[in-house]
C-alpha cells in the first residue's frame, strides 16, 4: 500500500479522538473518510499530514516511516476547509508557495504555476488577492496549490462545505478528474455522503475515533456492515422487532410482520433498515389480493416533496411515518392517496441491536 | 421651520463643541510653539520674531547628549520590550492553554505598580543584587520592565485576529517553522510590532519618573528638562518642546501621505479591498 496507517491513536487529555486505526491507501486511489462532526476524521488526516503527532502508532507514506516526520518534510499537500490562502500574496504568489518551498528554480515554478492556472481556469486572477475572489475561485486557488508541488498524496479536509450546492457539485467533478489524470492518492474529509459517495473508490465510515468500515462505494451504500453506516449512509427507514418463533419473520414494534431474507434464531431482538428509494409503492384499490401480508405496509401519502426526477413521499403509517423515494417516472401518487408500501426482503438490511450483522 | 431651526442649532453647538476641544488641546501647543520662536517667550502676544532660541539649543552640547541618550534609552527599551512581548504573546496564544489567564495577570501586573516604585526598586535590585551601576543599560533594563507590558497588550489585540493555521498551511506545503514565521506570521503581525515599538518607544523617550534612579550620572531629555526646571523656564525649553513637536508632526504628516498615495500600507486588511 502507498499509504498505510498502522494502529493509530491520538489521545486528547482522556478521549481518545483517534483509535487504533489501521488502513492502507493506493497509489490511486480516491479515498474518502466519511463521518459525523467530531468522529476523528480530520485527527486522522492531520496525523497524516504530520500536523497532529500520534499517540500511538506509525504512519507510512511511499514506504517511508514518517510518523517523527514534521509536516514540511512529508512531501504531502493539503486544501483546507477554509482555504486558508496566505492573505498577503496574490494568486499567483500563493501557487508558487510549495514550488519555493522546494526550491525549484524560477523558470520551472512560472511553468508550473501556469499549469495549475489553465487546468483550473485560474486565468486573468493571477495577480488579486484572496480577499477580491468569490468563494468558489478562493477554493480553486486553494485546490491549485495543492496540486502544484505534485505531492505525493493530497489531503482535503472538507473542502467544499463552504460553496453552494452547484459549485460544489461541478467541484466534484473536477476534483475527480484531477485525480485521475495525476495518478495520486487523494484523501478527502468529508461528512457529507453525497460527496463521499461521488468521488470516491472506496469509503471509510469513521465514528467515535474508529474505523467502522473501509469498503467500496457501492458495498458501503448497498451493502452496509453495520447499523451506523445503514443509517449515516443514504436515507433509510428502520424497524426494531423481534424474531418469531419460526425464525423466518420479525414482528416489529409497530405491528407489522416482516419476512426476513434469511432464517435466523427465534426471540432475536433485531433492527432493520430499507433505504427509501428501495420502498416500492402501489395504490390500495383492493385489487392486490396479498395487500395486508407480510411486508406490505398499508400507509396514507401525508405529503410529497419534488426533487425534480425524483419524488418523495412522506407516509403515514400507523401513528409512525415512513419515508420512500420513487422516480417520476412511475405513477404519482397525491396528498391523502392510500397506497401499499412493499418491502423486497432482499432490500432489507437486518442487525442486532448492538449494531451488528447477526451471525 | 421649527425643525430646521432646531437642526441648526444642533449643528451649531456641535460645531462650537468641535472647535472648543480643539482648542483646549491645541492650545498650549501653539503658545509654546509661539513663544519659541519669540523673544518675549513668557507671553509672546503680540510675538518679536527670533531663532535665538534655536540657536541656543542647539548650541547647548548638554541637550544634544541628552537628545542622543534618550533616543539610545527609547530604541533600547523598545526593542527589547516588542521582542520580549513578541515571544510572549505567541507564548500565551499557542502553548499557555489552561493558564493563559494567569500568564497574563502576571505579565500586565507591572502596569499597576506606581513608575516610581517601579524606579526605586530597580535601583535597589540593580544596585545591591546585581551591582549595576547606574547607567543607560540598567535605566534601558528598568523601562522595559513597564514597556513590556504595554507591548504585551498592543500585540495581544492585534494578533488576536491572526488564524493560527495559516502556519499549519505553510508547513504543509513545505516551510520549515523558521521559514513559517519570516513568509507568513511575521508579514501578517507586524503592524502589530511596529504599534507596540513606536508606543514603547516614546514611553521610554519620555520616560523621567523610571529613568531618573537609575541613570545615574547620565543626561536624558526629560532629566535635563526637570533639571533645567529649578532655574525657571529657560527659552530652549520653549525650543525643545517645539523641535519635539514639530517631528512628530512631521512623522505623522509622511505617514499619512504614504498611506494616502499608497506608496505604503501598514498591515493588511482584508476589509479593505472586498469590492472589485
Amino acid at each position: 500500500m502507498y499509504i498505510t496507517l498502522d494502529g493509530v491513536s491520538r489521545q486528547y487529555d482522556s478521549i481518545w479522538a483517534v483509535d487504533r486505526v489501521t488502513m492502507g491507501i493506493g497509489k490511486n486511489e480516491f479515498v474518502s473518510l466519511l463521518g459525523p462532526s467530531g468522529s476523528g476524521k480530520t485527527t486522522l488526516l492531520r496525523i497524516i499530514a504530520g500536523l497532529e503527532k500520534p499517540t500511538t502508532g506509525r504512519v507510512l507514506i511511499d514506504g517511508e516511516d514518517v510518523t517523527d516526520l514534521p509536516p514540511h518534510k512529508r512531501g504531502v499537500a493539503m486544501v483546507f476547509q477554509e482555504f486558508l490562502l496566505f492573505p498577503h500574496r496574490t494568486v499567483s504568489e500563493n501557487l508558487a508557495f510549495p514550488l519555493r518551498m522546494m526550491k525549484l528554480p524560477a523558470a520551472e515554478i512560472a511553468e508550473r504555476v501556469a499549469w495549475v492556472v489553465g487546468i483550473l481556469s485560474l486565468g486573468g486572477l493571477e495577480k488579486r488577492y484572496p480577499n477580491q475572489l468569490s468563494g468558489g475561485q478562493q477554493q480553486r486557488v486553494a485546490l491549485g496549490r495543492g496540486l502544484v508541488g505534485r505531492p505525493k498524496a493530497l489531503l482535503l479536509d472538507e473542502p467544499l462545505a463552504n460553496l453552494d450546492r452547484e459549485l460544489r457539485q461541478e467541484m466534484e467533478v473536477e476534483i475527480r478528474r484531477h485525480q485521475s489524470a495525476l495518478g495520486i492518492p487523494f484523501i478527502y474529509v468529508t461528512h457529507n455522503q453525497e460527496e463521499a459517495l461521488s468521488m470516491s473508490d472506496r469509503i471509510a465510515v469513521v465514528r467515535k475515533g474508529r474505523i467502522e468500515d473501509f469498503a467500496a462505494r457501492t458495498d458501503i451504500y448497498d451493502r452496509p456492515k453495520t447499523a451506523f453506516i445503514a443509517q449515516f449512509v443514504g436515507r433509510s427507514n428502520r424497524f426494531e422487532g423481534t424474531v418469531d418463533a419460526a425464525g423466518r419473520h420479525v414482528a416489529t414494534r409497530c405491528g407489522t410482520i416482516l419476512a426476513l431474507p434469511a432464517p435466523l434464531t427465534a426471540g432475536h431482538a433485531v433492527q432493520l433498515f430499507i433505504k427509501n428509494e428501495k420502498l416500492r409503492l402501489a395504490p390500495d384499490d383492493g385489487t392486490d389480493g396479498a395487500s395486508h401480508g407480510a411486508n406490505r405496509l398499508a400507509c396514507t401519502v401525508k405529503d410529497v416533496i419534488l426533487r425534480g426526477a425524483y419524488a418523495d413521499y412522506i407516509l403515514a403509517f400507523g401513528d409512525r411515518e415512513l419515508n420512500a423515494s420513487r422516480p417520476r417516472s412511475e405513477r404519482a401518487f397525491l396528498s391523502g392517496e392510500a397506497v401499499i408500501a412493499h418491502l423486497n426482503p432482499e432490500d432489507i438490511d437486518l442487525f442486532d441491536m448492538d449494531g451488528e450483522r447477526p451471525s | 421651520m421649527r425643525g430646521t431651526l432646531t437642526r441648526r442649532l444642533g449643528t451649531y453647538t456641535l460645531l462650537a463643541t468641535l472647535i472648543l476641544s480643539y482648542l483646549f488641546l491645541y492650545l498650549p501647543i501653539l503658545h509654546i510653539g509661539l513663544g519659541s520662536f519669540a523673544r518675549n517667550h513668557t507671553f509672546p502676544y503680540p510675538p518679536r520674531w527670533t531663532l535665538d532660541t534655536f540657536g541656543r539649543l542647539f548650541g547647548n552640547s548638554l541637550y544634544q547628549t541628552a537628545f542622543f541618550n534618550s533616543l539610545v534609552l527609547g530604541i533600547g527599551a523598545a526593542a527589547l520590550a516588542t521582542v520580549l512581548a513578541a515571544a510572549a504573546t505567541l507564548g500565551l496564544m499557542r502553548h499557555a492553554g489552561r493558564r493563559a489567564g494567569l500568564y497574563l495577570a502576571l505579565f500586565i501586573a507591572p502596569l499597576f505598580v506606581a513608575e516610581v516604585l517601579v524606579g526605586i526598586a530597580s535601583l535597589i535590585f540593580n544596585g545591591l543584587l546585581l551591582q549595576l551601576q547606574g547607567n543607560l543599560v540598567s535605566a534601558i533594563l528598568a523601562n522595559a520592565v513597564h514597556c513590556f507590558s504595554y507591548a504585551l497588550l498592543i500585540m495581544a489585540t492585534q494578533l488576536y485576529r491572526y488564524d493560527w493555521r495559516l502556519d499549519d498551511a505553510a508547513m504543509v506545503f513545505g516551510a520549515s517553522p523558521l521559514r513559517t514565521f519570516f513568509e507568513v506570521t511575521l508579514p501578517l503581525i507586524w503592524p502589530g510590532l511596529l504599534g507596540a515599538f513606536v508606543v514603547t518607544f516614546i514611553m521610554a523617550f519620555n520616560n523621567l519618573e523610571i529613568s531618573f534612579y537609575l541613570l545615574g550620572a547620565t543626561p536624558t531629555l526629560p532629566s535635563v528638562a526637570w533639571g533645567a526646571l529649578r532655574y525657571g523656564v529657560k527659552p530652549e525649553l520653549y525650543a525643545l518642546a517645539t523641535a519635539v513637536n514639530l517631528v512628530v508632526i512631521l512623522g505623522l504628516g509622511v505617514m499619512f501621505v504614504l498611506m494616502l498615495t499608497g506608496k505604503a500600507r501598514f498591515g493588511h486588511r482584508p476589509e479593505r479591498a472586498r469590492a472589485v
